[in-house]
């Protein structure tokens, strides 16, 4: 864990533009109203795996600490409970906020801290794209780790349990052209890319 | 009382028992949900919202418009997809920028959305369509002596944006649908405490401390059953409960039921068709409970 926050602060540290790339996320509007009150920090159920708190996270985006936000495990940790936000006094919606920051990670490709994080959402994007709907046996067969034994043979037990349970899908559902659903995909996706 | 019903993809995969549970006590209390045809992946939590937010909100606005051609309000059991579809539904009614982006890709699909769509989770159609009065009048096996612990998890109470039918810090919908049944609410405190959710699928670690967590304060009420509305949370407690045990050496073996399957029990419908032996942790301790003193038969519908 990292707990280098009461370290010097130099101006060379700080992107005093990051502030506003965040006001122009959709949630972010209002980062610079947080008071640091702390209600997040304390309510945050997945803090024992975060190397900084939301309410840290918070601070540093205030201070234009881009690099060090952009590189936390926080991010990616955050699971959108809606803990921090619902008792949020500032109503600042900081799981959306965390996928805001997910987003410049993921587009400017940035370094992320915990590797398989972005590989998780690339994944679904191409699953849903492909399908029209989620076929998780794919996505989590795409996402473990094949050199590690111990992982792949914990998966393959547990897909076993599954599958004597009926819970195991074979065949993924796709939708037809006739639903016209890729036509959707396609088009966000090419606006994105023309930008 | 007829819907237009958002399954999600967990519905059509590892959670089919939460909607063959649900058809068969549909039938007691005169719900019908008619699935949306052609519907997609709701837009997802965080994995295409982070992705490309555009894409999930266009993703949900295919679906809100898919159902306000049925003319009927959308109705979820994923409570995932419940707030999913109402993140977009309200930001589609208020950010005019966003709501200009998306139906400029659904129109070109040939779809319209006027933004007239009510997506709710299908507790809150327990609670207030359906009543607990009318829940209680169809009991037959009353669960007498069951002790439940009632787990909302986070989607149906928290989130800014959703439709709101409960309380978010102290929700009491699903107790008193328990009560309706003559079970026994234990004090759960961790009743909207996080699962992990998705952590499951890249942190297992994570999620299963977390989700150890919910299991032992369950077990420590003396328990004889979690009670969840939500397909994520099932699966996180249910189906990865061994891994848990394994993992933490504890010994566990807490049945995760889904709402619906507790109420068929009380309306007196057939294990089997509530899908039960799908449960991975399997509930015979409860069935066994059930069955002690009297044995009440099927009542007709």
């Amino acid at each position: 864990m990292k707990h280098n926050l009461s370290r010097h602060i130099t101006t060379q540290m700080t992107d005093p533009s990051f502030v506003e790339e965040i006001k122009k996320m959709l949630g972010g509007e209002k980062i610079l109203d947080c008071i640091q009150c702390g209600v997040c920090a304390g309510s945050c159920h997945a803090r024992f795996a975060m190397d900084y708190s939301p309410m840290q996270i918070l601070k540093m985006a205030q201070l234009g600490l881009k690099q060090e936000v952009l590189s936390s495990s926080t991010i990616w940790i955050c699971t959108s409970c809606y803990t921090c936000a619902s008792r949020c006094p500032r109503d600042l919606n900081i799981p959306a906020i965390m996928s805001g920051f997910k987003n410049m990670v993921m587009k400017n490709n940035v370094p992320a801290s915990i590797a398989l994080k972005p590989k998780f959402h690339k994944t679904f994007v191409e699953i849903v794209g492909k399908y029209g709907r989620m076929y998780e046996p794919e996505l989590k067969i795409k996402l473990i780790n094949k050199t590690n034994p111990g992982e792949l043979l914990r998966n393959a037990s547990f897909g076993m349990r599954m599958f004597r349970k009926g819970k195991l899908k074979f065949q993924p559902f796709k939708l037809d052209s006739s639903t016209r659903f890729s036509e959707i995909y396609q088009r966000v996706l090419n606006q994105e890319a023309q930008k | 009382m007829k819907y237009a019903y958002f399954p999600g993809c967990a519905i059509h995969g590892s959670a089919k028992e939460y909607a063959m549970a649900t058809n068969a006590v549909n039938k007691y209390l005169d719900v019908e949900l008619i699935e949306i045809r052609g519907w997609n992946c709701c837009g997802a939590i965080d994995a295409v919202y982070a992705y490309n937010p555009l894409l999930s909100i266009s993703l949900s606005a295919r679906n809100l418009a898919l159902a306000e051609n049925t003319k009927m309000g959308i109705v979820t059991l994923c409570c995932a997809c419940f707030f999913t579809l109402s993140r977009a539904n309200s930001m589609l009614r208020e950010n005019v920028d966003m709501k200009g982006k998306v139906d400029k890709v659904i129109n070109d699909a040939g779809l319209k959305y006027a933004g007239g769509v009510k997506v709710r989770h299908y507790m809150d159609i327990l609670a207030n369509d359906v009543g607990f009065d009318k829940i209680l009048q169809k009991v037959t096996v009353p669960l007498k002596g069951l002790k439940v612990a009632p787990y909302y998890g986070c989607l149906i109470v928290r989130p800014i944006g959703i439709e709101r039918f409960d309380d978010p810090e102290h929700p009491t919908s699903m107790d008193k649908v328990i009560e309706a049944l003559a079970a026994e609410v234990v004090y759960y405190p961790d009743k909207t405490r996080c699962c992990g959710a998705s952590l499951v699928m890249i942190d297992e670690g994570v999620m299963m401390e977390m989700t150890k967590a919910l299991l032992l304060t369950a077990k420590n009420a003396q328990a004889d059953c979690i009670v969840t509305p939500c397909p994520m949370c099932h699966f996180n407690l249910d189906a990865k409960q061994k891994d848990i045990e394994s993992h933490f050496d504890l010994d566990l073996g807490i049945p995760v039921l889904y709402i619906t399957q507790l109420i068929g029990l009380a309306f007196g419908v057939p294990s089997k068709e509530l899908g039960l032996h799908r449960n991975l942790v399997f509930p015979d301790k409860i069935l066994e409970k059930l069955k002690a003193p009297s044995q009440a038969t099927p009542k007709a519908l």
